[in-house]
Order: structure tokens, then C-alpha cells, then sequence
């Protein structure tokens, strides 16, 4: 990953105004890649996404793409192409005149720029669309067009700013389906944005989980979900039961942590007496399944959602007990019923105490 | 949105939102107009085209159109090639100078023109802030004086107008998203590029307006020509108030106003169609 890297960007820095916005951000994306960054607001992982365009300068830090330096290149000579969250598609201009934009700059010989413009109209299915205002379209359609447009020019990469968030939900799944097809038959390298969880771990071959300027852990989505780094990405990616305590004791590779509903197990080495966090993805925990069970936990709360059945248990306060089952086959429980609730060692995670 | 066709708008009952308006032009605007068309067309044996023959056959009267439309030109072009970027600079400010701003622009308005031409009369005497900035940068060898001549007329004309050209485009530039422009380079645009291809098309209606609103100003003031250059520089529009106050010539008066405003309406007319032409066939 290092040597062959397509996109590297080594240390780089901003402030705005002393406050730091990225500390030092290292990212190696390889060709054809589908690289998210996901993170809440300001945590800045648009500032990444402007520094790489071109579009803001870093303070410190390079940028290799292809093998080139770019990062003292001005935006129209980095060959970086970027689909805004605002999709800014010229209003003055009609779709097919959009998408052709990019072509006429770079001065494309005009016999090369109707065919190219067609292609894309027709990957994009808006070639009955080609001469109308782009003013005249609906969200999605205009998602459409700054997407061929931004990859009529064929960029060495395509950066993506949030493209799918002012989409309603059912045609937003549909778009990202759709988008990721496109890029993969185009072999198109691609670094995407988002705060959206669901939508990185859908359309991501890795995802950089973002958080106060720094990349605080990078891997592929079900590593990011299942072993999550840090006690932010679990945090941040998907739900947990989290159980705040104390190590108590190291019985070879697994450390025994005391906590508000006894001793209880993980994986990995802590020293005693340090504070931790447990934590389990909802899914892992069995319930009233008969032999082996961690601990009984009184119901709080049973949500019923369709495919899954969420049940919220009683707990210390700043812990947090939550099952996801598949729907109970006889009703939801009571409130107040006692459960036995069961683990693996091995799906439980362990952080130092936040 | 509805499918039915638009109302006329005679059954729309919005349109009678400009009754008012269009009576009162009717009235004070729009009569005496026809009056004043009327009373060039009539000699002392009925009607007659006469005093429109023998307006054009003089060639001093060719001068004055020709001053008329040269200065308006230039004080035209002064206001766009500074009042462009202003406007631009006005719309990208920060909230707190932007209405510092805006506030500078709008209130010299009500200063009116008289006393703005009378403190350029100051700034444009040989001992004036202009001569002696000039000949303290070297660029005049000694002081020399402005006012009375055409440029002193234009500089004057050009910073009293100024504001009918920064805030039509200012107001069109707010509107403009800044991130068109990144888009543009993004797909490998040069900055002039995005200029001719993105910025300037969408200013366009701002322009429009910007230039006609001060092309028509400047192409009929009367006060600040005969303030900045006197009598012997003679406009359609000095030389129609003359006629009237001073030659009692109404007939003469009458003829030159309605050739102002033909030539005015013509031109401004004109060219805001074929900046639409031009905007609309730019890609």
C-alpha cells in the first residue's frame, strides 16, 4: 500500500484562525478505490476533501497523486474532480451544456466533446434530459448531472462531498447502488465524504473514521464495525452496549473487569485497577438462550422495528444495556421482565474508560 | 405549480396591484411627454417636420449629440470598470462590513447632485486634490486644472452615479453561489475561464441594469455638466434646458428632448437585447 499508493497525502495541516481544523492527516488511497471519510461535523474531514481538490491550502503537508506532487497546483490543473453537497451545477447552462463545461476548458477537440457528453448523459440515464435548465430538475436528476459532469473530464480522482444528503432516503440508497456501479466500471479512484455511517459502510472498499482533525482508525467497513479502534469509532459506527469498570484481574489473554452486573470478560491485557469500558454490538448478545448467560438485566424498554426487535435494559447510569434480535416470535416482553443475556468472550470490546 | 394557461392580465386581479403607478406615469410622466412631441412637430402653419431638419442639418448640433453620447460612454464605462469588483467586493464582505458598506454607498445619495458637483468643482481646481496628488506622484509635471474640461466632467459624473452601478450587480452577485466558481475549476477551468464562462453570464442581468440605469442618468444630466464644465460644452440636455429657460425656444426644446429620449430609449434598449443575445447563446 505504501509504494503503489495513488493518492498519498502526508501531513497535512490547517488552522483557521489558530484553531486547528487537521492535525498532521496522513491517507494512502490505492487506484480504483472507494475511500469514506466519515465523521461528525467540524471534525474535518471536508477540509481534507477542499485541501486534496485544491480548493483550500493547506498549511503544512504534500499531496501525491499519480505519482506527482500537487499540492502547490492550482485546482484547474490537478485533474481532481469533485462533486459538490450542493451539487453547484451552473444554472445558466442546460444539462448537456453542464456536462460539456469541463470538455470545452480543457479545450477537447469539438468532434470529441458531443460523443463524450452523449456517454455520459446515457450512464447517467438523462439523455431525454440533455437540453433542459438544470434549474428544471429534481434532486436527484441534478446529482446526476454533477456527477457526469465532474467524470466527462475523467479525473484521475473524483472526490465526493456529502452528494447523497439532500436526498429523501429511498432514492438516496438507490443513488449510492447506482453511483458505486458507475465507479466501478470506470475503475474511477474515489475519496467520499460523509457523517452518514450507514452510507460508508454500504459503499466503502475502506473508510477513515474522522474525529477532531486526525483519522483515528482506517480499514475495511466490517473491521471498522466489528473491531472498532478506538472507543469513538464504536462510538460513532453502529450501536453498543457499553458497561463502564474496573480490571480486577488478567487470567492469561483475557483481562476480568468488575462492573455494575459482576465480573465480566474481554480480550487483551490491562493493568488492574484501571478504568475501562466494555462493550458489545447488540446483535452479538443472545438472550435467554439456556447454559451460558453473563448476566440477568431487568427490561426497560422493548422497540419493535420491523425486521429486529430492540430491548433496553435497566442499568448504572452512563452504562448502556441494548439487545437487537430478530422479531420475538411470541410478542414483545413486558417492561420489567428479568432476562439472561449471553456473549462471546471474543466479541467483546474493551477501551480505557472515555 | 397549475397546468391552466396563465390568466391574461386583464382577469388577473394582481396586474390592478399597478394601477397606481401606471396613472400616475399617465399623468405626470407620460402626457406631457406626448405635449412635448406635439409641440416639436407644430409650426405656425400646423404640422411640421421642419424643426427636426434643421436641428439635423447644423453640424453644431451633431457635436452635441456626439458630446452627449461620449460623455455618457465614458462615465458609463468609468462606473462599470469600477463598480464591477466593487460590486463583488460589497457581496462577498462579512455581514458587519458589508452593511458598513453598503451604508457608505447609499447614503451619499441623498446628498444630491448640486452639492456633490460643487465639491468636485474643489477637487478639480488646479490647485485641487486631483492636480496636486498627481503632480506629487510625478505623473503631472505641474498642476493643471480639471474642472471645465470633459474628463473633470466624466470623474465628477461617474462618482455621483456610481452607486445606480454597484448595486444592481451587487444585488445579482449576492445571489451567485461562490462555489460555481470552484466547480469550474475543479473541471479544469482557468480562472479567466470561469470568469467569461460562469461569472460574467451570470452577472449579466446586473450589468444590464447597471448600465442602463446610468447610461440614461448620465446621458440626460443637466446640473453636473453645467457645474463641471460650463456653457461652452453643450449636451442635448443643456442645450434642451437652455432653450427652454434661457432662449425661450420651446420649439427647439421640445425637438432636442424628444431626440435625447429617442437616442436614450434606443441605445439602452439596444444593448440590453443584445446582452441577452449574447448571454443566452454563451455556453
Amino acid at each position: 500500500m505504501t509504494s503503489d499508493s495513488f493518492l498519498d497525502v502526508a501531513g497535512a495541516e490547517k488552522a483557521f484562525g489558530g484553531v486547528t481544523v487537521l492535525g498532521g492527516v496522513d491517507l494512502k488511497v490505492a487506484a480504483g478505490e472507494f475511500i469514506s471519510l466519515l465523521g461528525p461535523s467540524g471534525c474535518g474531514k471536508t477540509t481534507l476533501l477542499r485541501i486534496v481538490a485544491g480548493l483550500l491550502a493547506a498549511d503544512r503537508g504534500t499531496i501525491r497523486l499519480d505519482g506527482e506532487e500537487i499540492g502547490a497546483r492550482p485546482p484547474h490543473r490537478r485533474d481532481v474532480g469533485v462533486v459538490f453537497q450542493n451539487y453547484a451545477l451552473f444554472p445558466h447552462l442546460t444539462v448537456a451544456e453542464n456536462i460539456a463545461f469541463g470538455l470545452k476548458a480543457r479545450k477537447r477537440p469539438t468532434a470529441e466533446i458531443a460523443p463524450t457528453v452523449e456517454r455520459f448523459l446515457s450512464l447517467v440515464h438523462l439523455t431525454d434530459f440533455a437540453d433542459r435548465s438544470v434549474r428544471a430538475l429534481s434532486g436527484g436528476q441534478q446529482q446526476r448531472v454533477a456527477v457526469a459532469r465532474a467524470l466527462a473530464v475523467q479525473p484521475k480522482l473524483l472526490l465526493l462531498d456529502e452528494p447523497f444528503s439532500a436526498l429523501d432516503r429511498k432514492l438516496r440508497e438507490n443513488m449510492q447502488i447506482e453511483l458505486r456501479r458507475l465507479l466501478r466500471e470506470l475503475g474511477i479512484t474515489a475519496v467520499f465524504v460523509t457523517h452518514d455511517q450507514d452510507e460508508a459502510l454500504t459503499m466503502s472498499d475502506r473508510i477513515a473514521v474522522m474525529n477532531k482533525g486526525a483519522i483515528e482508525q482506517l480499514a475495511v467497513p466490517a473491521t471498522i464495525y466489528r473491531s472498532p479502534a478506538t472507543a469513538f469509532v464504536l462510538e460513532f459506527v453502529g450501536l453498543s452496549s457499553r458497561l463502564a469498570g474496573t480490571v480486577v484481574g488478567q487470567d492469561y489473554d483475557q483481562v476480568i473487569v468488575d462492573t455494575a452486573f459482576g465480573p465480566l470478560r474481554a480480550p487483551g491485557s490491562f493493568v488492574p485497577g484501571a478504568s475501562v469500558m466494555l462493550a458489545v454490538r447488540p446483535e452479538r448478545i443472545t438472550v435467554d438462550a439456556p447454559g451460558d448467560y453473563a448476566l440477568v438485566a431487568r427490561l426497560r424498554d422493548a422497540v419493535f422495528q420491523g425486521s429486529k426487535v430492540q430491548l433496553h435494559f435497566e442499568a448504572r447510569e452512563g452504562d448502556h444495556l441494548m439487545v437487537e434480535t430478530a422479531d420475538l416470535s411470541d410478542g414483545l416482553p413486558a417492561p420489567g421482565t428479568e432476562m439472561r443475556l449471553g456473549w462471546a468472550v471474543a466479541d467483546t470490546l474493551i477501551y480505557p474508560a472515555p | 405549480m397549475t397546468t391552466k394557461a396563465a390568466p391574461s392580465a386583464w382577469r388577473d386581479p394582481v396586474a390592478l396591484l399597478a394601477a397606481p403607478a401606471v396613472l400616475y406615469l399617465l399623468v405626470v410622466y407620460a402626457f406631457p411627454l406626448l405635449w412635448l412631441f406635439m409641440k416639436s412637430l407644430t409650426g405656425p402653419g400646423g404640422l411640421t417636420i421642419q424643426p427636426y431638419v434643421a436641428f439635423l442639418s447644423d453640424p453644431f448640433n451633431w457635436r452635441v449629440v456626439g458630446n452627449t453620447l461620449r460623455v455618457a460612454a465614458w462615465v458609463t464605462v468609468v462606473c462599470f470598470v469600477i463598480g464591477y469588483p466593487a460590486a463583488f467586493a460589497l457581496a462577498r464582505a462579512g455581514a458587519v462590513l458589508q452593511i458598513v458598506m453598503l451604508v457608505s454607498i447609499i447614503l451619499p445619495l441623498s446628498v444630491g447632485a448640486v452639492v456633490k458637483a460643487f465639491a468636485w468643482q474643489i477637487v478639480l481646481r488646479r490647485d485641487g486634490i486631483v492636480s496636486q496628488t498627481l503632480v506629487g506622484l510625478g505623473l503631472w509635471d505641474e498642476p493643471q486644472r480639471l474642472l471645465f474640461t470633459e474628463t473633470g466632467l466624466v470623474l465628477g459624473a461617474a462618482n455621483i452615479f456610481l452607486p445606480f452601478m454597484i448595486l444592481p450587480i451587487y444585488s445579482v452577485v449576492k445571489l451567485i453561489d461562490p462555489r460555481l466558481s470552484e466547480a469550474g475549476a475543479t473541471l479544469g477551468a482557468t480562472p479567466l475561464y470561469r470568469f467569461t464562462h460562469v461569472t460574467l453570464p451570470l452577472t449579466l442581468p446586473g450589468i444590464v441594469s447597471g448600465v442602463a440605469f446610468v447610461f440614461s442618468m448620465s446621458v440626460s444630466m443637466f446640473v453636473i455638466p453645467s457645474l463641471l464644465i460650463g456653457d461652452r460644452f453643450q449636451t442635448l440636455a443643456t442645450l434642451t434646458g437652455r432653450s427652454f429657460l434661457l432662449m425661450r425656444n420651446e420649439q427647439l426644446g421640445s425637438t432636442t428632448a424628444v431626440i435625447l429620449l429617442v437616442l436614450a430609449v434606443s441605445i439602452v434598449v439596444g444593448s440590453t437585447w443584445l446582452a441577452r443575445r449574447i448571454g443566452g447563446s454563451q455556453t
